[in-house]
């Protein structure tokens, strides 16, 4: 006789399933108590200031570039990673370093729940120290005055990682439990991050996009201040990071101390739907694609993403001309109406002259900004307009003193070599020399003029423009090359006109210099 | 019930004459000092840290980038063999070992200068593999170096935490690299011969092996650290 056959089947009471769950409440709150995760922020807290915060320090003042080097490239998320692996495999390592495992797998909580309650614990205090310090970051940024918008997505990619590294940490610990399980771990994952990121570094497509270090095409400075951020990319990470913290914590509910058969059943499926996840989210990132404004990806693209931030521009005058920014560049606006002031003085009143500087978004075809080398100002459109990407410029300055020069250089040398209609290339040799003459009048010196085409980033025809200006015989292009060559003295001899007499010798060969048609011996 | 046995002594218990000889007792203290650290199984893993250099050097495992990229791995392999040491500190026993260890302190040195020297002599070995950047004398600066910084993050933190300060220190080294900064404090960034590095990382090694002889890692001694 048995009285468990004759007894009726219990329903569990609505009080009982809150007792559940009060239980576990009180769980978690002792085990955030006792979690040893607290005691590295402090490393971390040093870590992070010196690492994220200050190495992007010196960027211009737009969230996009100064949250590159923390964000895109996920600098705080590294920071944070290696130790959050480590202490949460210390935590996991608890029952096993103290020989309990087999006291607790005798409790009223299956094991399995038990260490769920610890690897939250800690995940909650990585995931809230991760928060906060950013939240500090921003704060800081924002009191900084910085244009565009934050990076929202990329900080919930940090936190999906943060929570990775914890739930793959704690896995470590639990089945490898040693004191030497938080190192091995720490330097695992500082080791995987690391690789590959670095192997991954490059590639603008497949699988390194997945990693949430690669800012290779999805972090352009367009970002925030032309269009928005897109999302495809973020959420295929997070979708990533979550299967890969679903799937070891699954592995926990495995071994056969870890609870019974049915909850045994729920940790493999649980597990089979993490790796599910991150395989999905592996093969999204191998469809995305990269745009003019970010990576895509067709299964999670919304079109309206795609739609440009709209703005009022602000504008000044230059010589006459309306030099009009995006208001995220107004502090750029007096230099760029200073520096174009003596370009468009030259060329007033010409047919073709730009009636209007306009500031445009840049395009990116190919990849991160810096390896961006193909910076276009144009001028089209009826008036004329002279259209300026400065956010391809890499030379914008910054806080550091002294960091206009360049900058300087680099807009007029563009805006000229626009005018003279040499477009991609650098131009013919009578193009060369009008550029050379109209540059020298406008505040850039012949011998100033080689080094500003040893600017990084200049597009690819500064080169042989440079070439073009020094002698033949001379070595190119050290500091103390001096100006030489044919170019050279035609470019010379009409700078040498007084400026009624280039003026109106442009007026009347302005065309057939653009088209290409004139030789170096017809110029003055 | 019976009480027989209860007078035998344990198995492998060192017989009362033997163990009163003080060659004896003095081994027998620093294997059980050397036990409860867990350095045998701190030997087994420096010594796969110097077949993960041979292995490393040997086949030219690489990866892209620039000087920090180039230096990744064996600097890495480095840190974490100083991570080992740092780790080793951890005592399980708390106040009593400190309130009756009188060679406690000995100990700790002996241990934290003898598992150096095993780590330098394990990774110089591992770099007879093929060619390792900066050569043995930047392996011997950096490793005792990276060392200081974990037994002063185990003397701050606790011995289970002493992996935590050649990490954060790599991390930074990483970000100095790739920024091209030449500070000494920041020793893998220098030539193997500069002497500011070499004084630096002495200072800091120095400063360890002060810190983990006279106070201990924290959760050995009188305060207590997260278990």
């Amino acid at each position: 006789m048995t009285a468990a056959t004759d007894a009726p089947v219990r329903h569990r009471s609505p009080r009982a399933g809150g007792a559940v769950t009060l239980t576990a409440a009180r769980l978690l709150r002792i085990e955030l108590r006792r979690s040893a995760m607290p005691w590295i922020f402090p490393v971390i807290a040093a870590l992070f200031w010196f690492d994220s915060y200050r190495f992007g320090a010196g960027s211009p003042p737009y969230w996009v570039l100064r949250t590159f080097w923390n964000m895109g490239q996920g600098r705080t998320f590294l920071d944070f990673a290696p130790f959050v692996a480590g202490v949460a495999a210390w935590m996991g390592s608890r029952d096993g370093r103290r020989g309990t495992a087999d006291l607790v797998a005798g409790a009223v909580w299956p094991r399995w729940a038990v260490q769920l309650a610890a690897w939250a614990a800690a995940a909650i205090w990585a995931v809230g120290a991760y928060l906060v310090f950013v939240g500090v970051m921003f704060a800081v940024y924002a009191r900084q005055g910085l244009q565009g918008s934050p990076p929202w997505w990329w900080v919930a990619v940090g936190a999906a990682a943060v929570t990775a590294f914890s739930a793959a940490g704690f896995a470590v610990g639990a089945f490898f439990p040693s004191r030497f399980a938080a190192p091995v771990a720490a330097f695992g994952a500082f080791l995987a991050v690391i690789v590959s990121d670095q192997n991954g570094f490059g590639d603008t497509s497949g699988w390194p996009l997945i990693l949430p270090t690669n800012a290779n095409g999805n972090y352009q400075p367009v970002s925030g201040i032309f269009y928005p951020y897109l999302p495809d990319l973020p959420i295929a990470r997070m979708m990533f990071l979550a299967g890969i913290a679903v799937a070891a914590l699954g592995l926990l509910g495995l071994p056969a101390r870890a609870g019974g058969a049915w909850l045994r059943r729920a940790a493999a499926v649980v597990t089979l739907a993490g790796v599910a996840a991150a395989g999905t989210a592996s093969g999204l990132a191998r469809t995305a694609w990269l745009t003019p404004h970010g990576m895509t990806i067709p299964a999670l693209h919304d079109a309206a993403n795609d739609r440009p931030i709209g703005y009022t521009p602000v504008c000044a005058q230059a010589a006459g001309v309306p030099v009009c920014l995006n208001p995220a560049y107004r502090r750029y606006l007096p230099e760029v109406a200073a520096d174009l002031r003596p370009v468009l003085a030259q060329v007033a009143g010409l047919s073709g002259a730009p009636a209007r500087v306009a500031q445009v978004a840049g395009r990116y075809t190919s990849g991160m900004f810096e390896n961006q080398s193909d910076v276009t100002v144009t001028i089209s459109g009826t008036p004329p307009v002279l259209r300026v990407p400065l956010d391809e410029f890499n030379t914008l300055p910054s806080a550091t003193p002294g960091s206009t020069a360049q900058f300087d250089q680099e807009l007029r040398l563009l805006s000229v070599h626009a005018f003279v209609g040499a477009g991609n290339g650098a131009g013919t040799t009578a193009q060369e020399a009008v550029q050379a003459a109209l540059l020298q009048h406008a505040g850039l010196p012949f011998a100033t003029q080689l080094q500003a085409l040893t600017i990084f980033g200049l597009p690819s025809w500064g080169q042989e423009y440079l070439q073009g200006l020094v002698p033949a015989s001379a070595p190119c292009c050290g500091p103390g090359t001096s100006p030489g060559g044919p170019v050279y003295a035609a470019a010379r001899r009409f700078a040498a006109l007084p400026a009624a007499a280039r003026h109106a010798w442009l007026a009347t060969h302005l065309a057939a210099l653009r088209s290409g048609q004139l030789t170096l011996g017809q110029l003055p | 019930m019976t009480a027989a046995g209860v007078q035998s002594s344990p198995p492998g218990a060192v017989p009362a004459r033997l163990a009163d000889r003080p060659a004896v007792a003095s081994l027998r203290l620093a294997w059980l000092y050397l036990v409860s650290r867990r350095i045998p199984a701190a030997l087994g893993l420096l010594a796969g840290l110097g077949a993960l250099l041979w292995a490393a050097l040997h086949w030219r495992w690489n990866i892209s980038g620039g000087l920090a990229a180039q230096q990744l791995i064996p600097l890495t392999i480095e840190t974490g063999s100083a991570a080992v040491i740092a780790v080793t500190t951890h005592g399980p026993f708390g106040g009593p070992e400190r309130a009756t260890g009188r060679w406690l302190p000995w100990l700790r040195l002996a241990a934290a200068v003898a598992l150096t020297a095993a780590a330098f002599g394990a990774l110089a070995a591992g770099a007879a593999g093929g060619v390792l950047p900066g050569g043995t004398l930047a392996l011997l600066r950096n490793l005792t170096g990276m060392t200081g910084t974990g037994l002063l993050s185990a003397a701050v933190l606790g011995g289970a935490f002493g992996w935590t300060g050649p990490m954060a220190y790599w991390l930074a080294t990483e970000s100095v690299l790739a920024a091209g900064w030449t500070t000494p404090w920041i020793w893998p960034a220098r030539p193997p011969h500069d002497r500011g590095a070499a004084i630096c990382a002495a200072l800091v090694f120095a400063a360890g092996i002060a810190a983990g002889t006279l106070l201990g890692a924290r959760d050995a001694g009188r305060r207590s650290a997260p278990d």
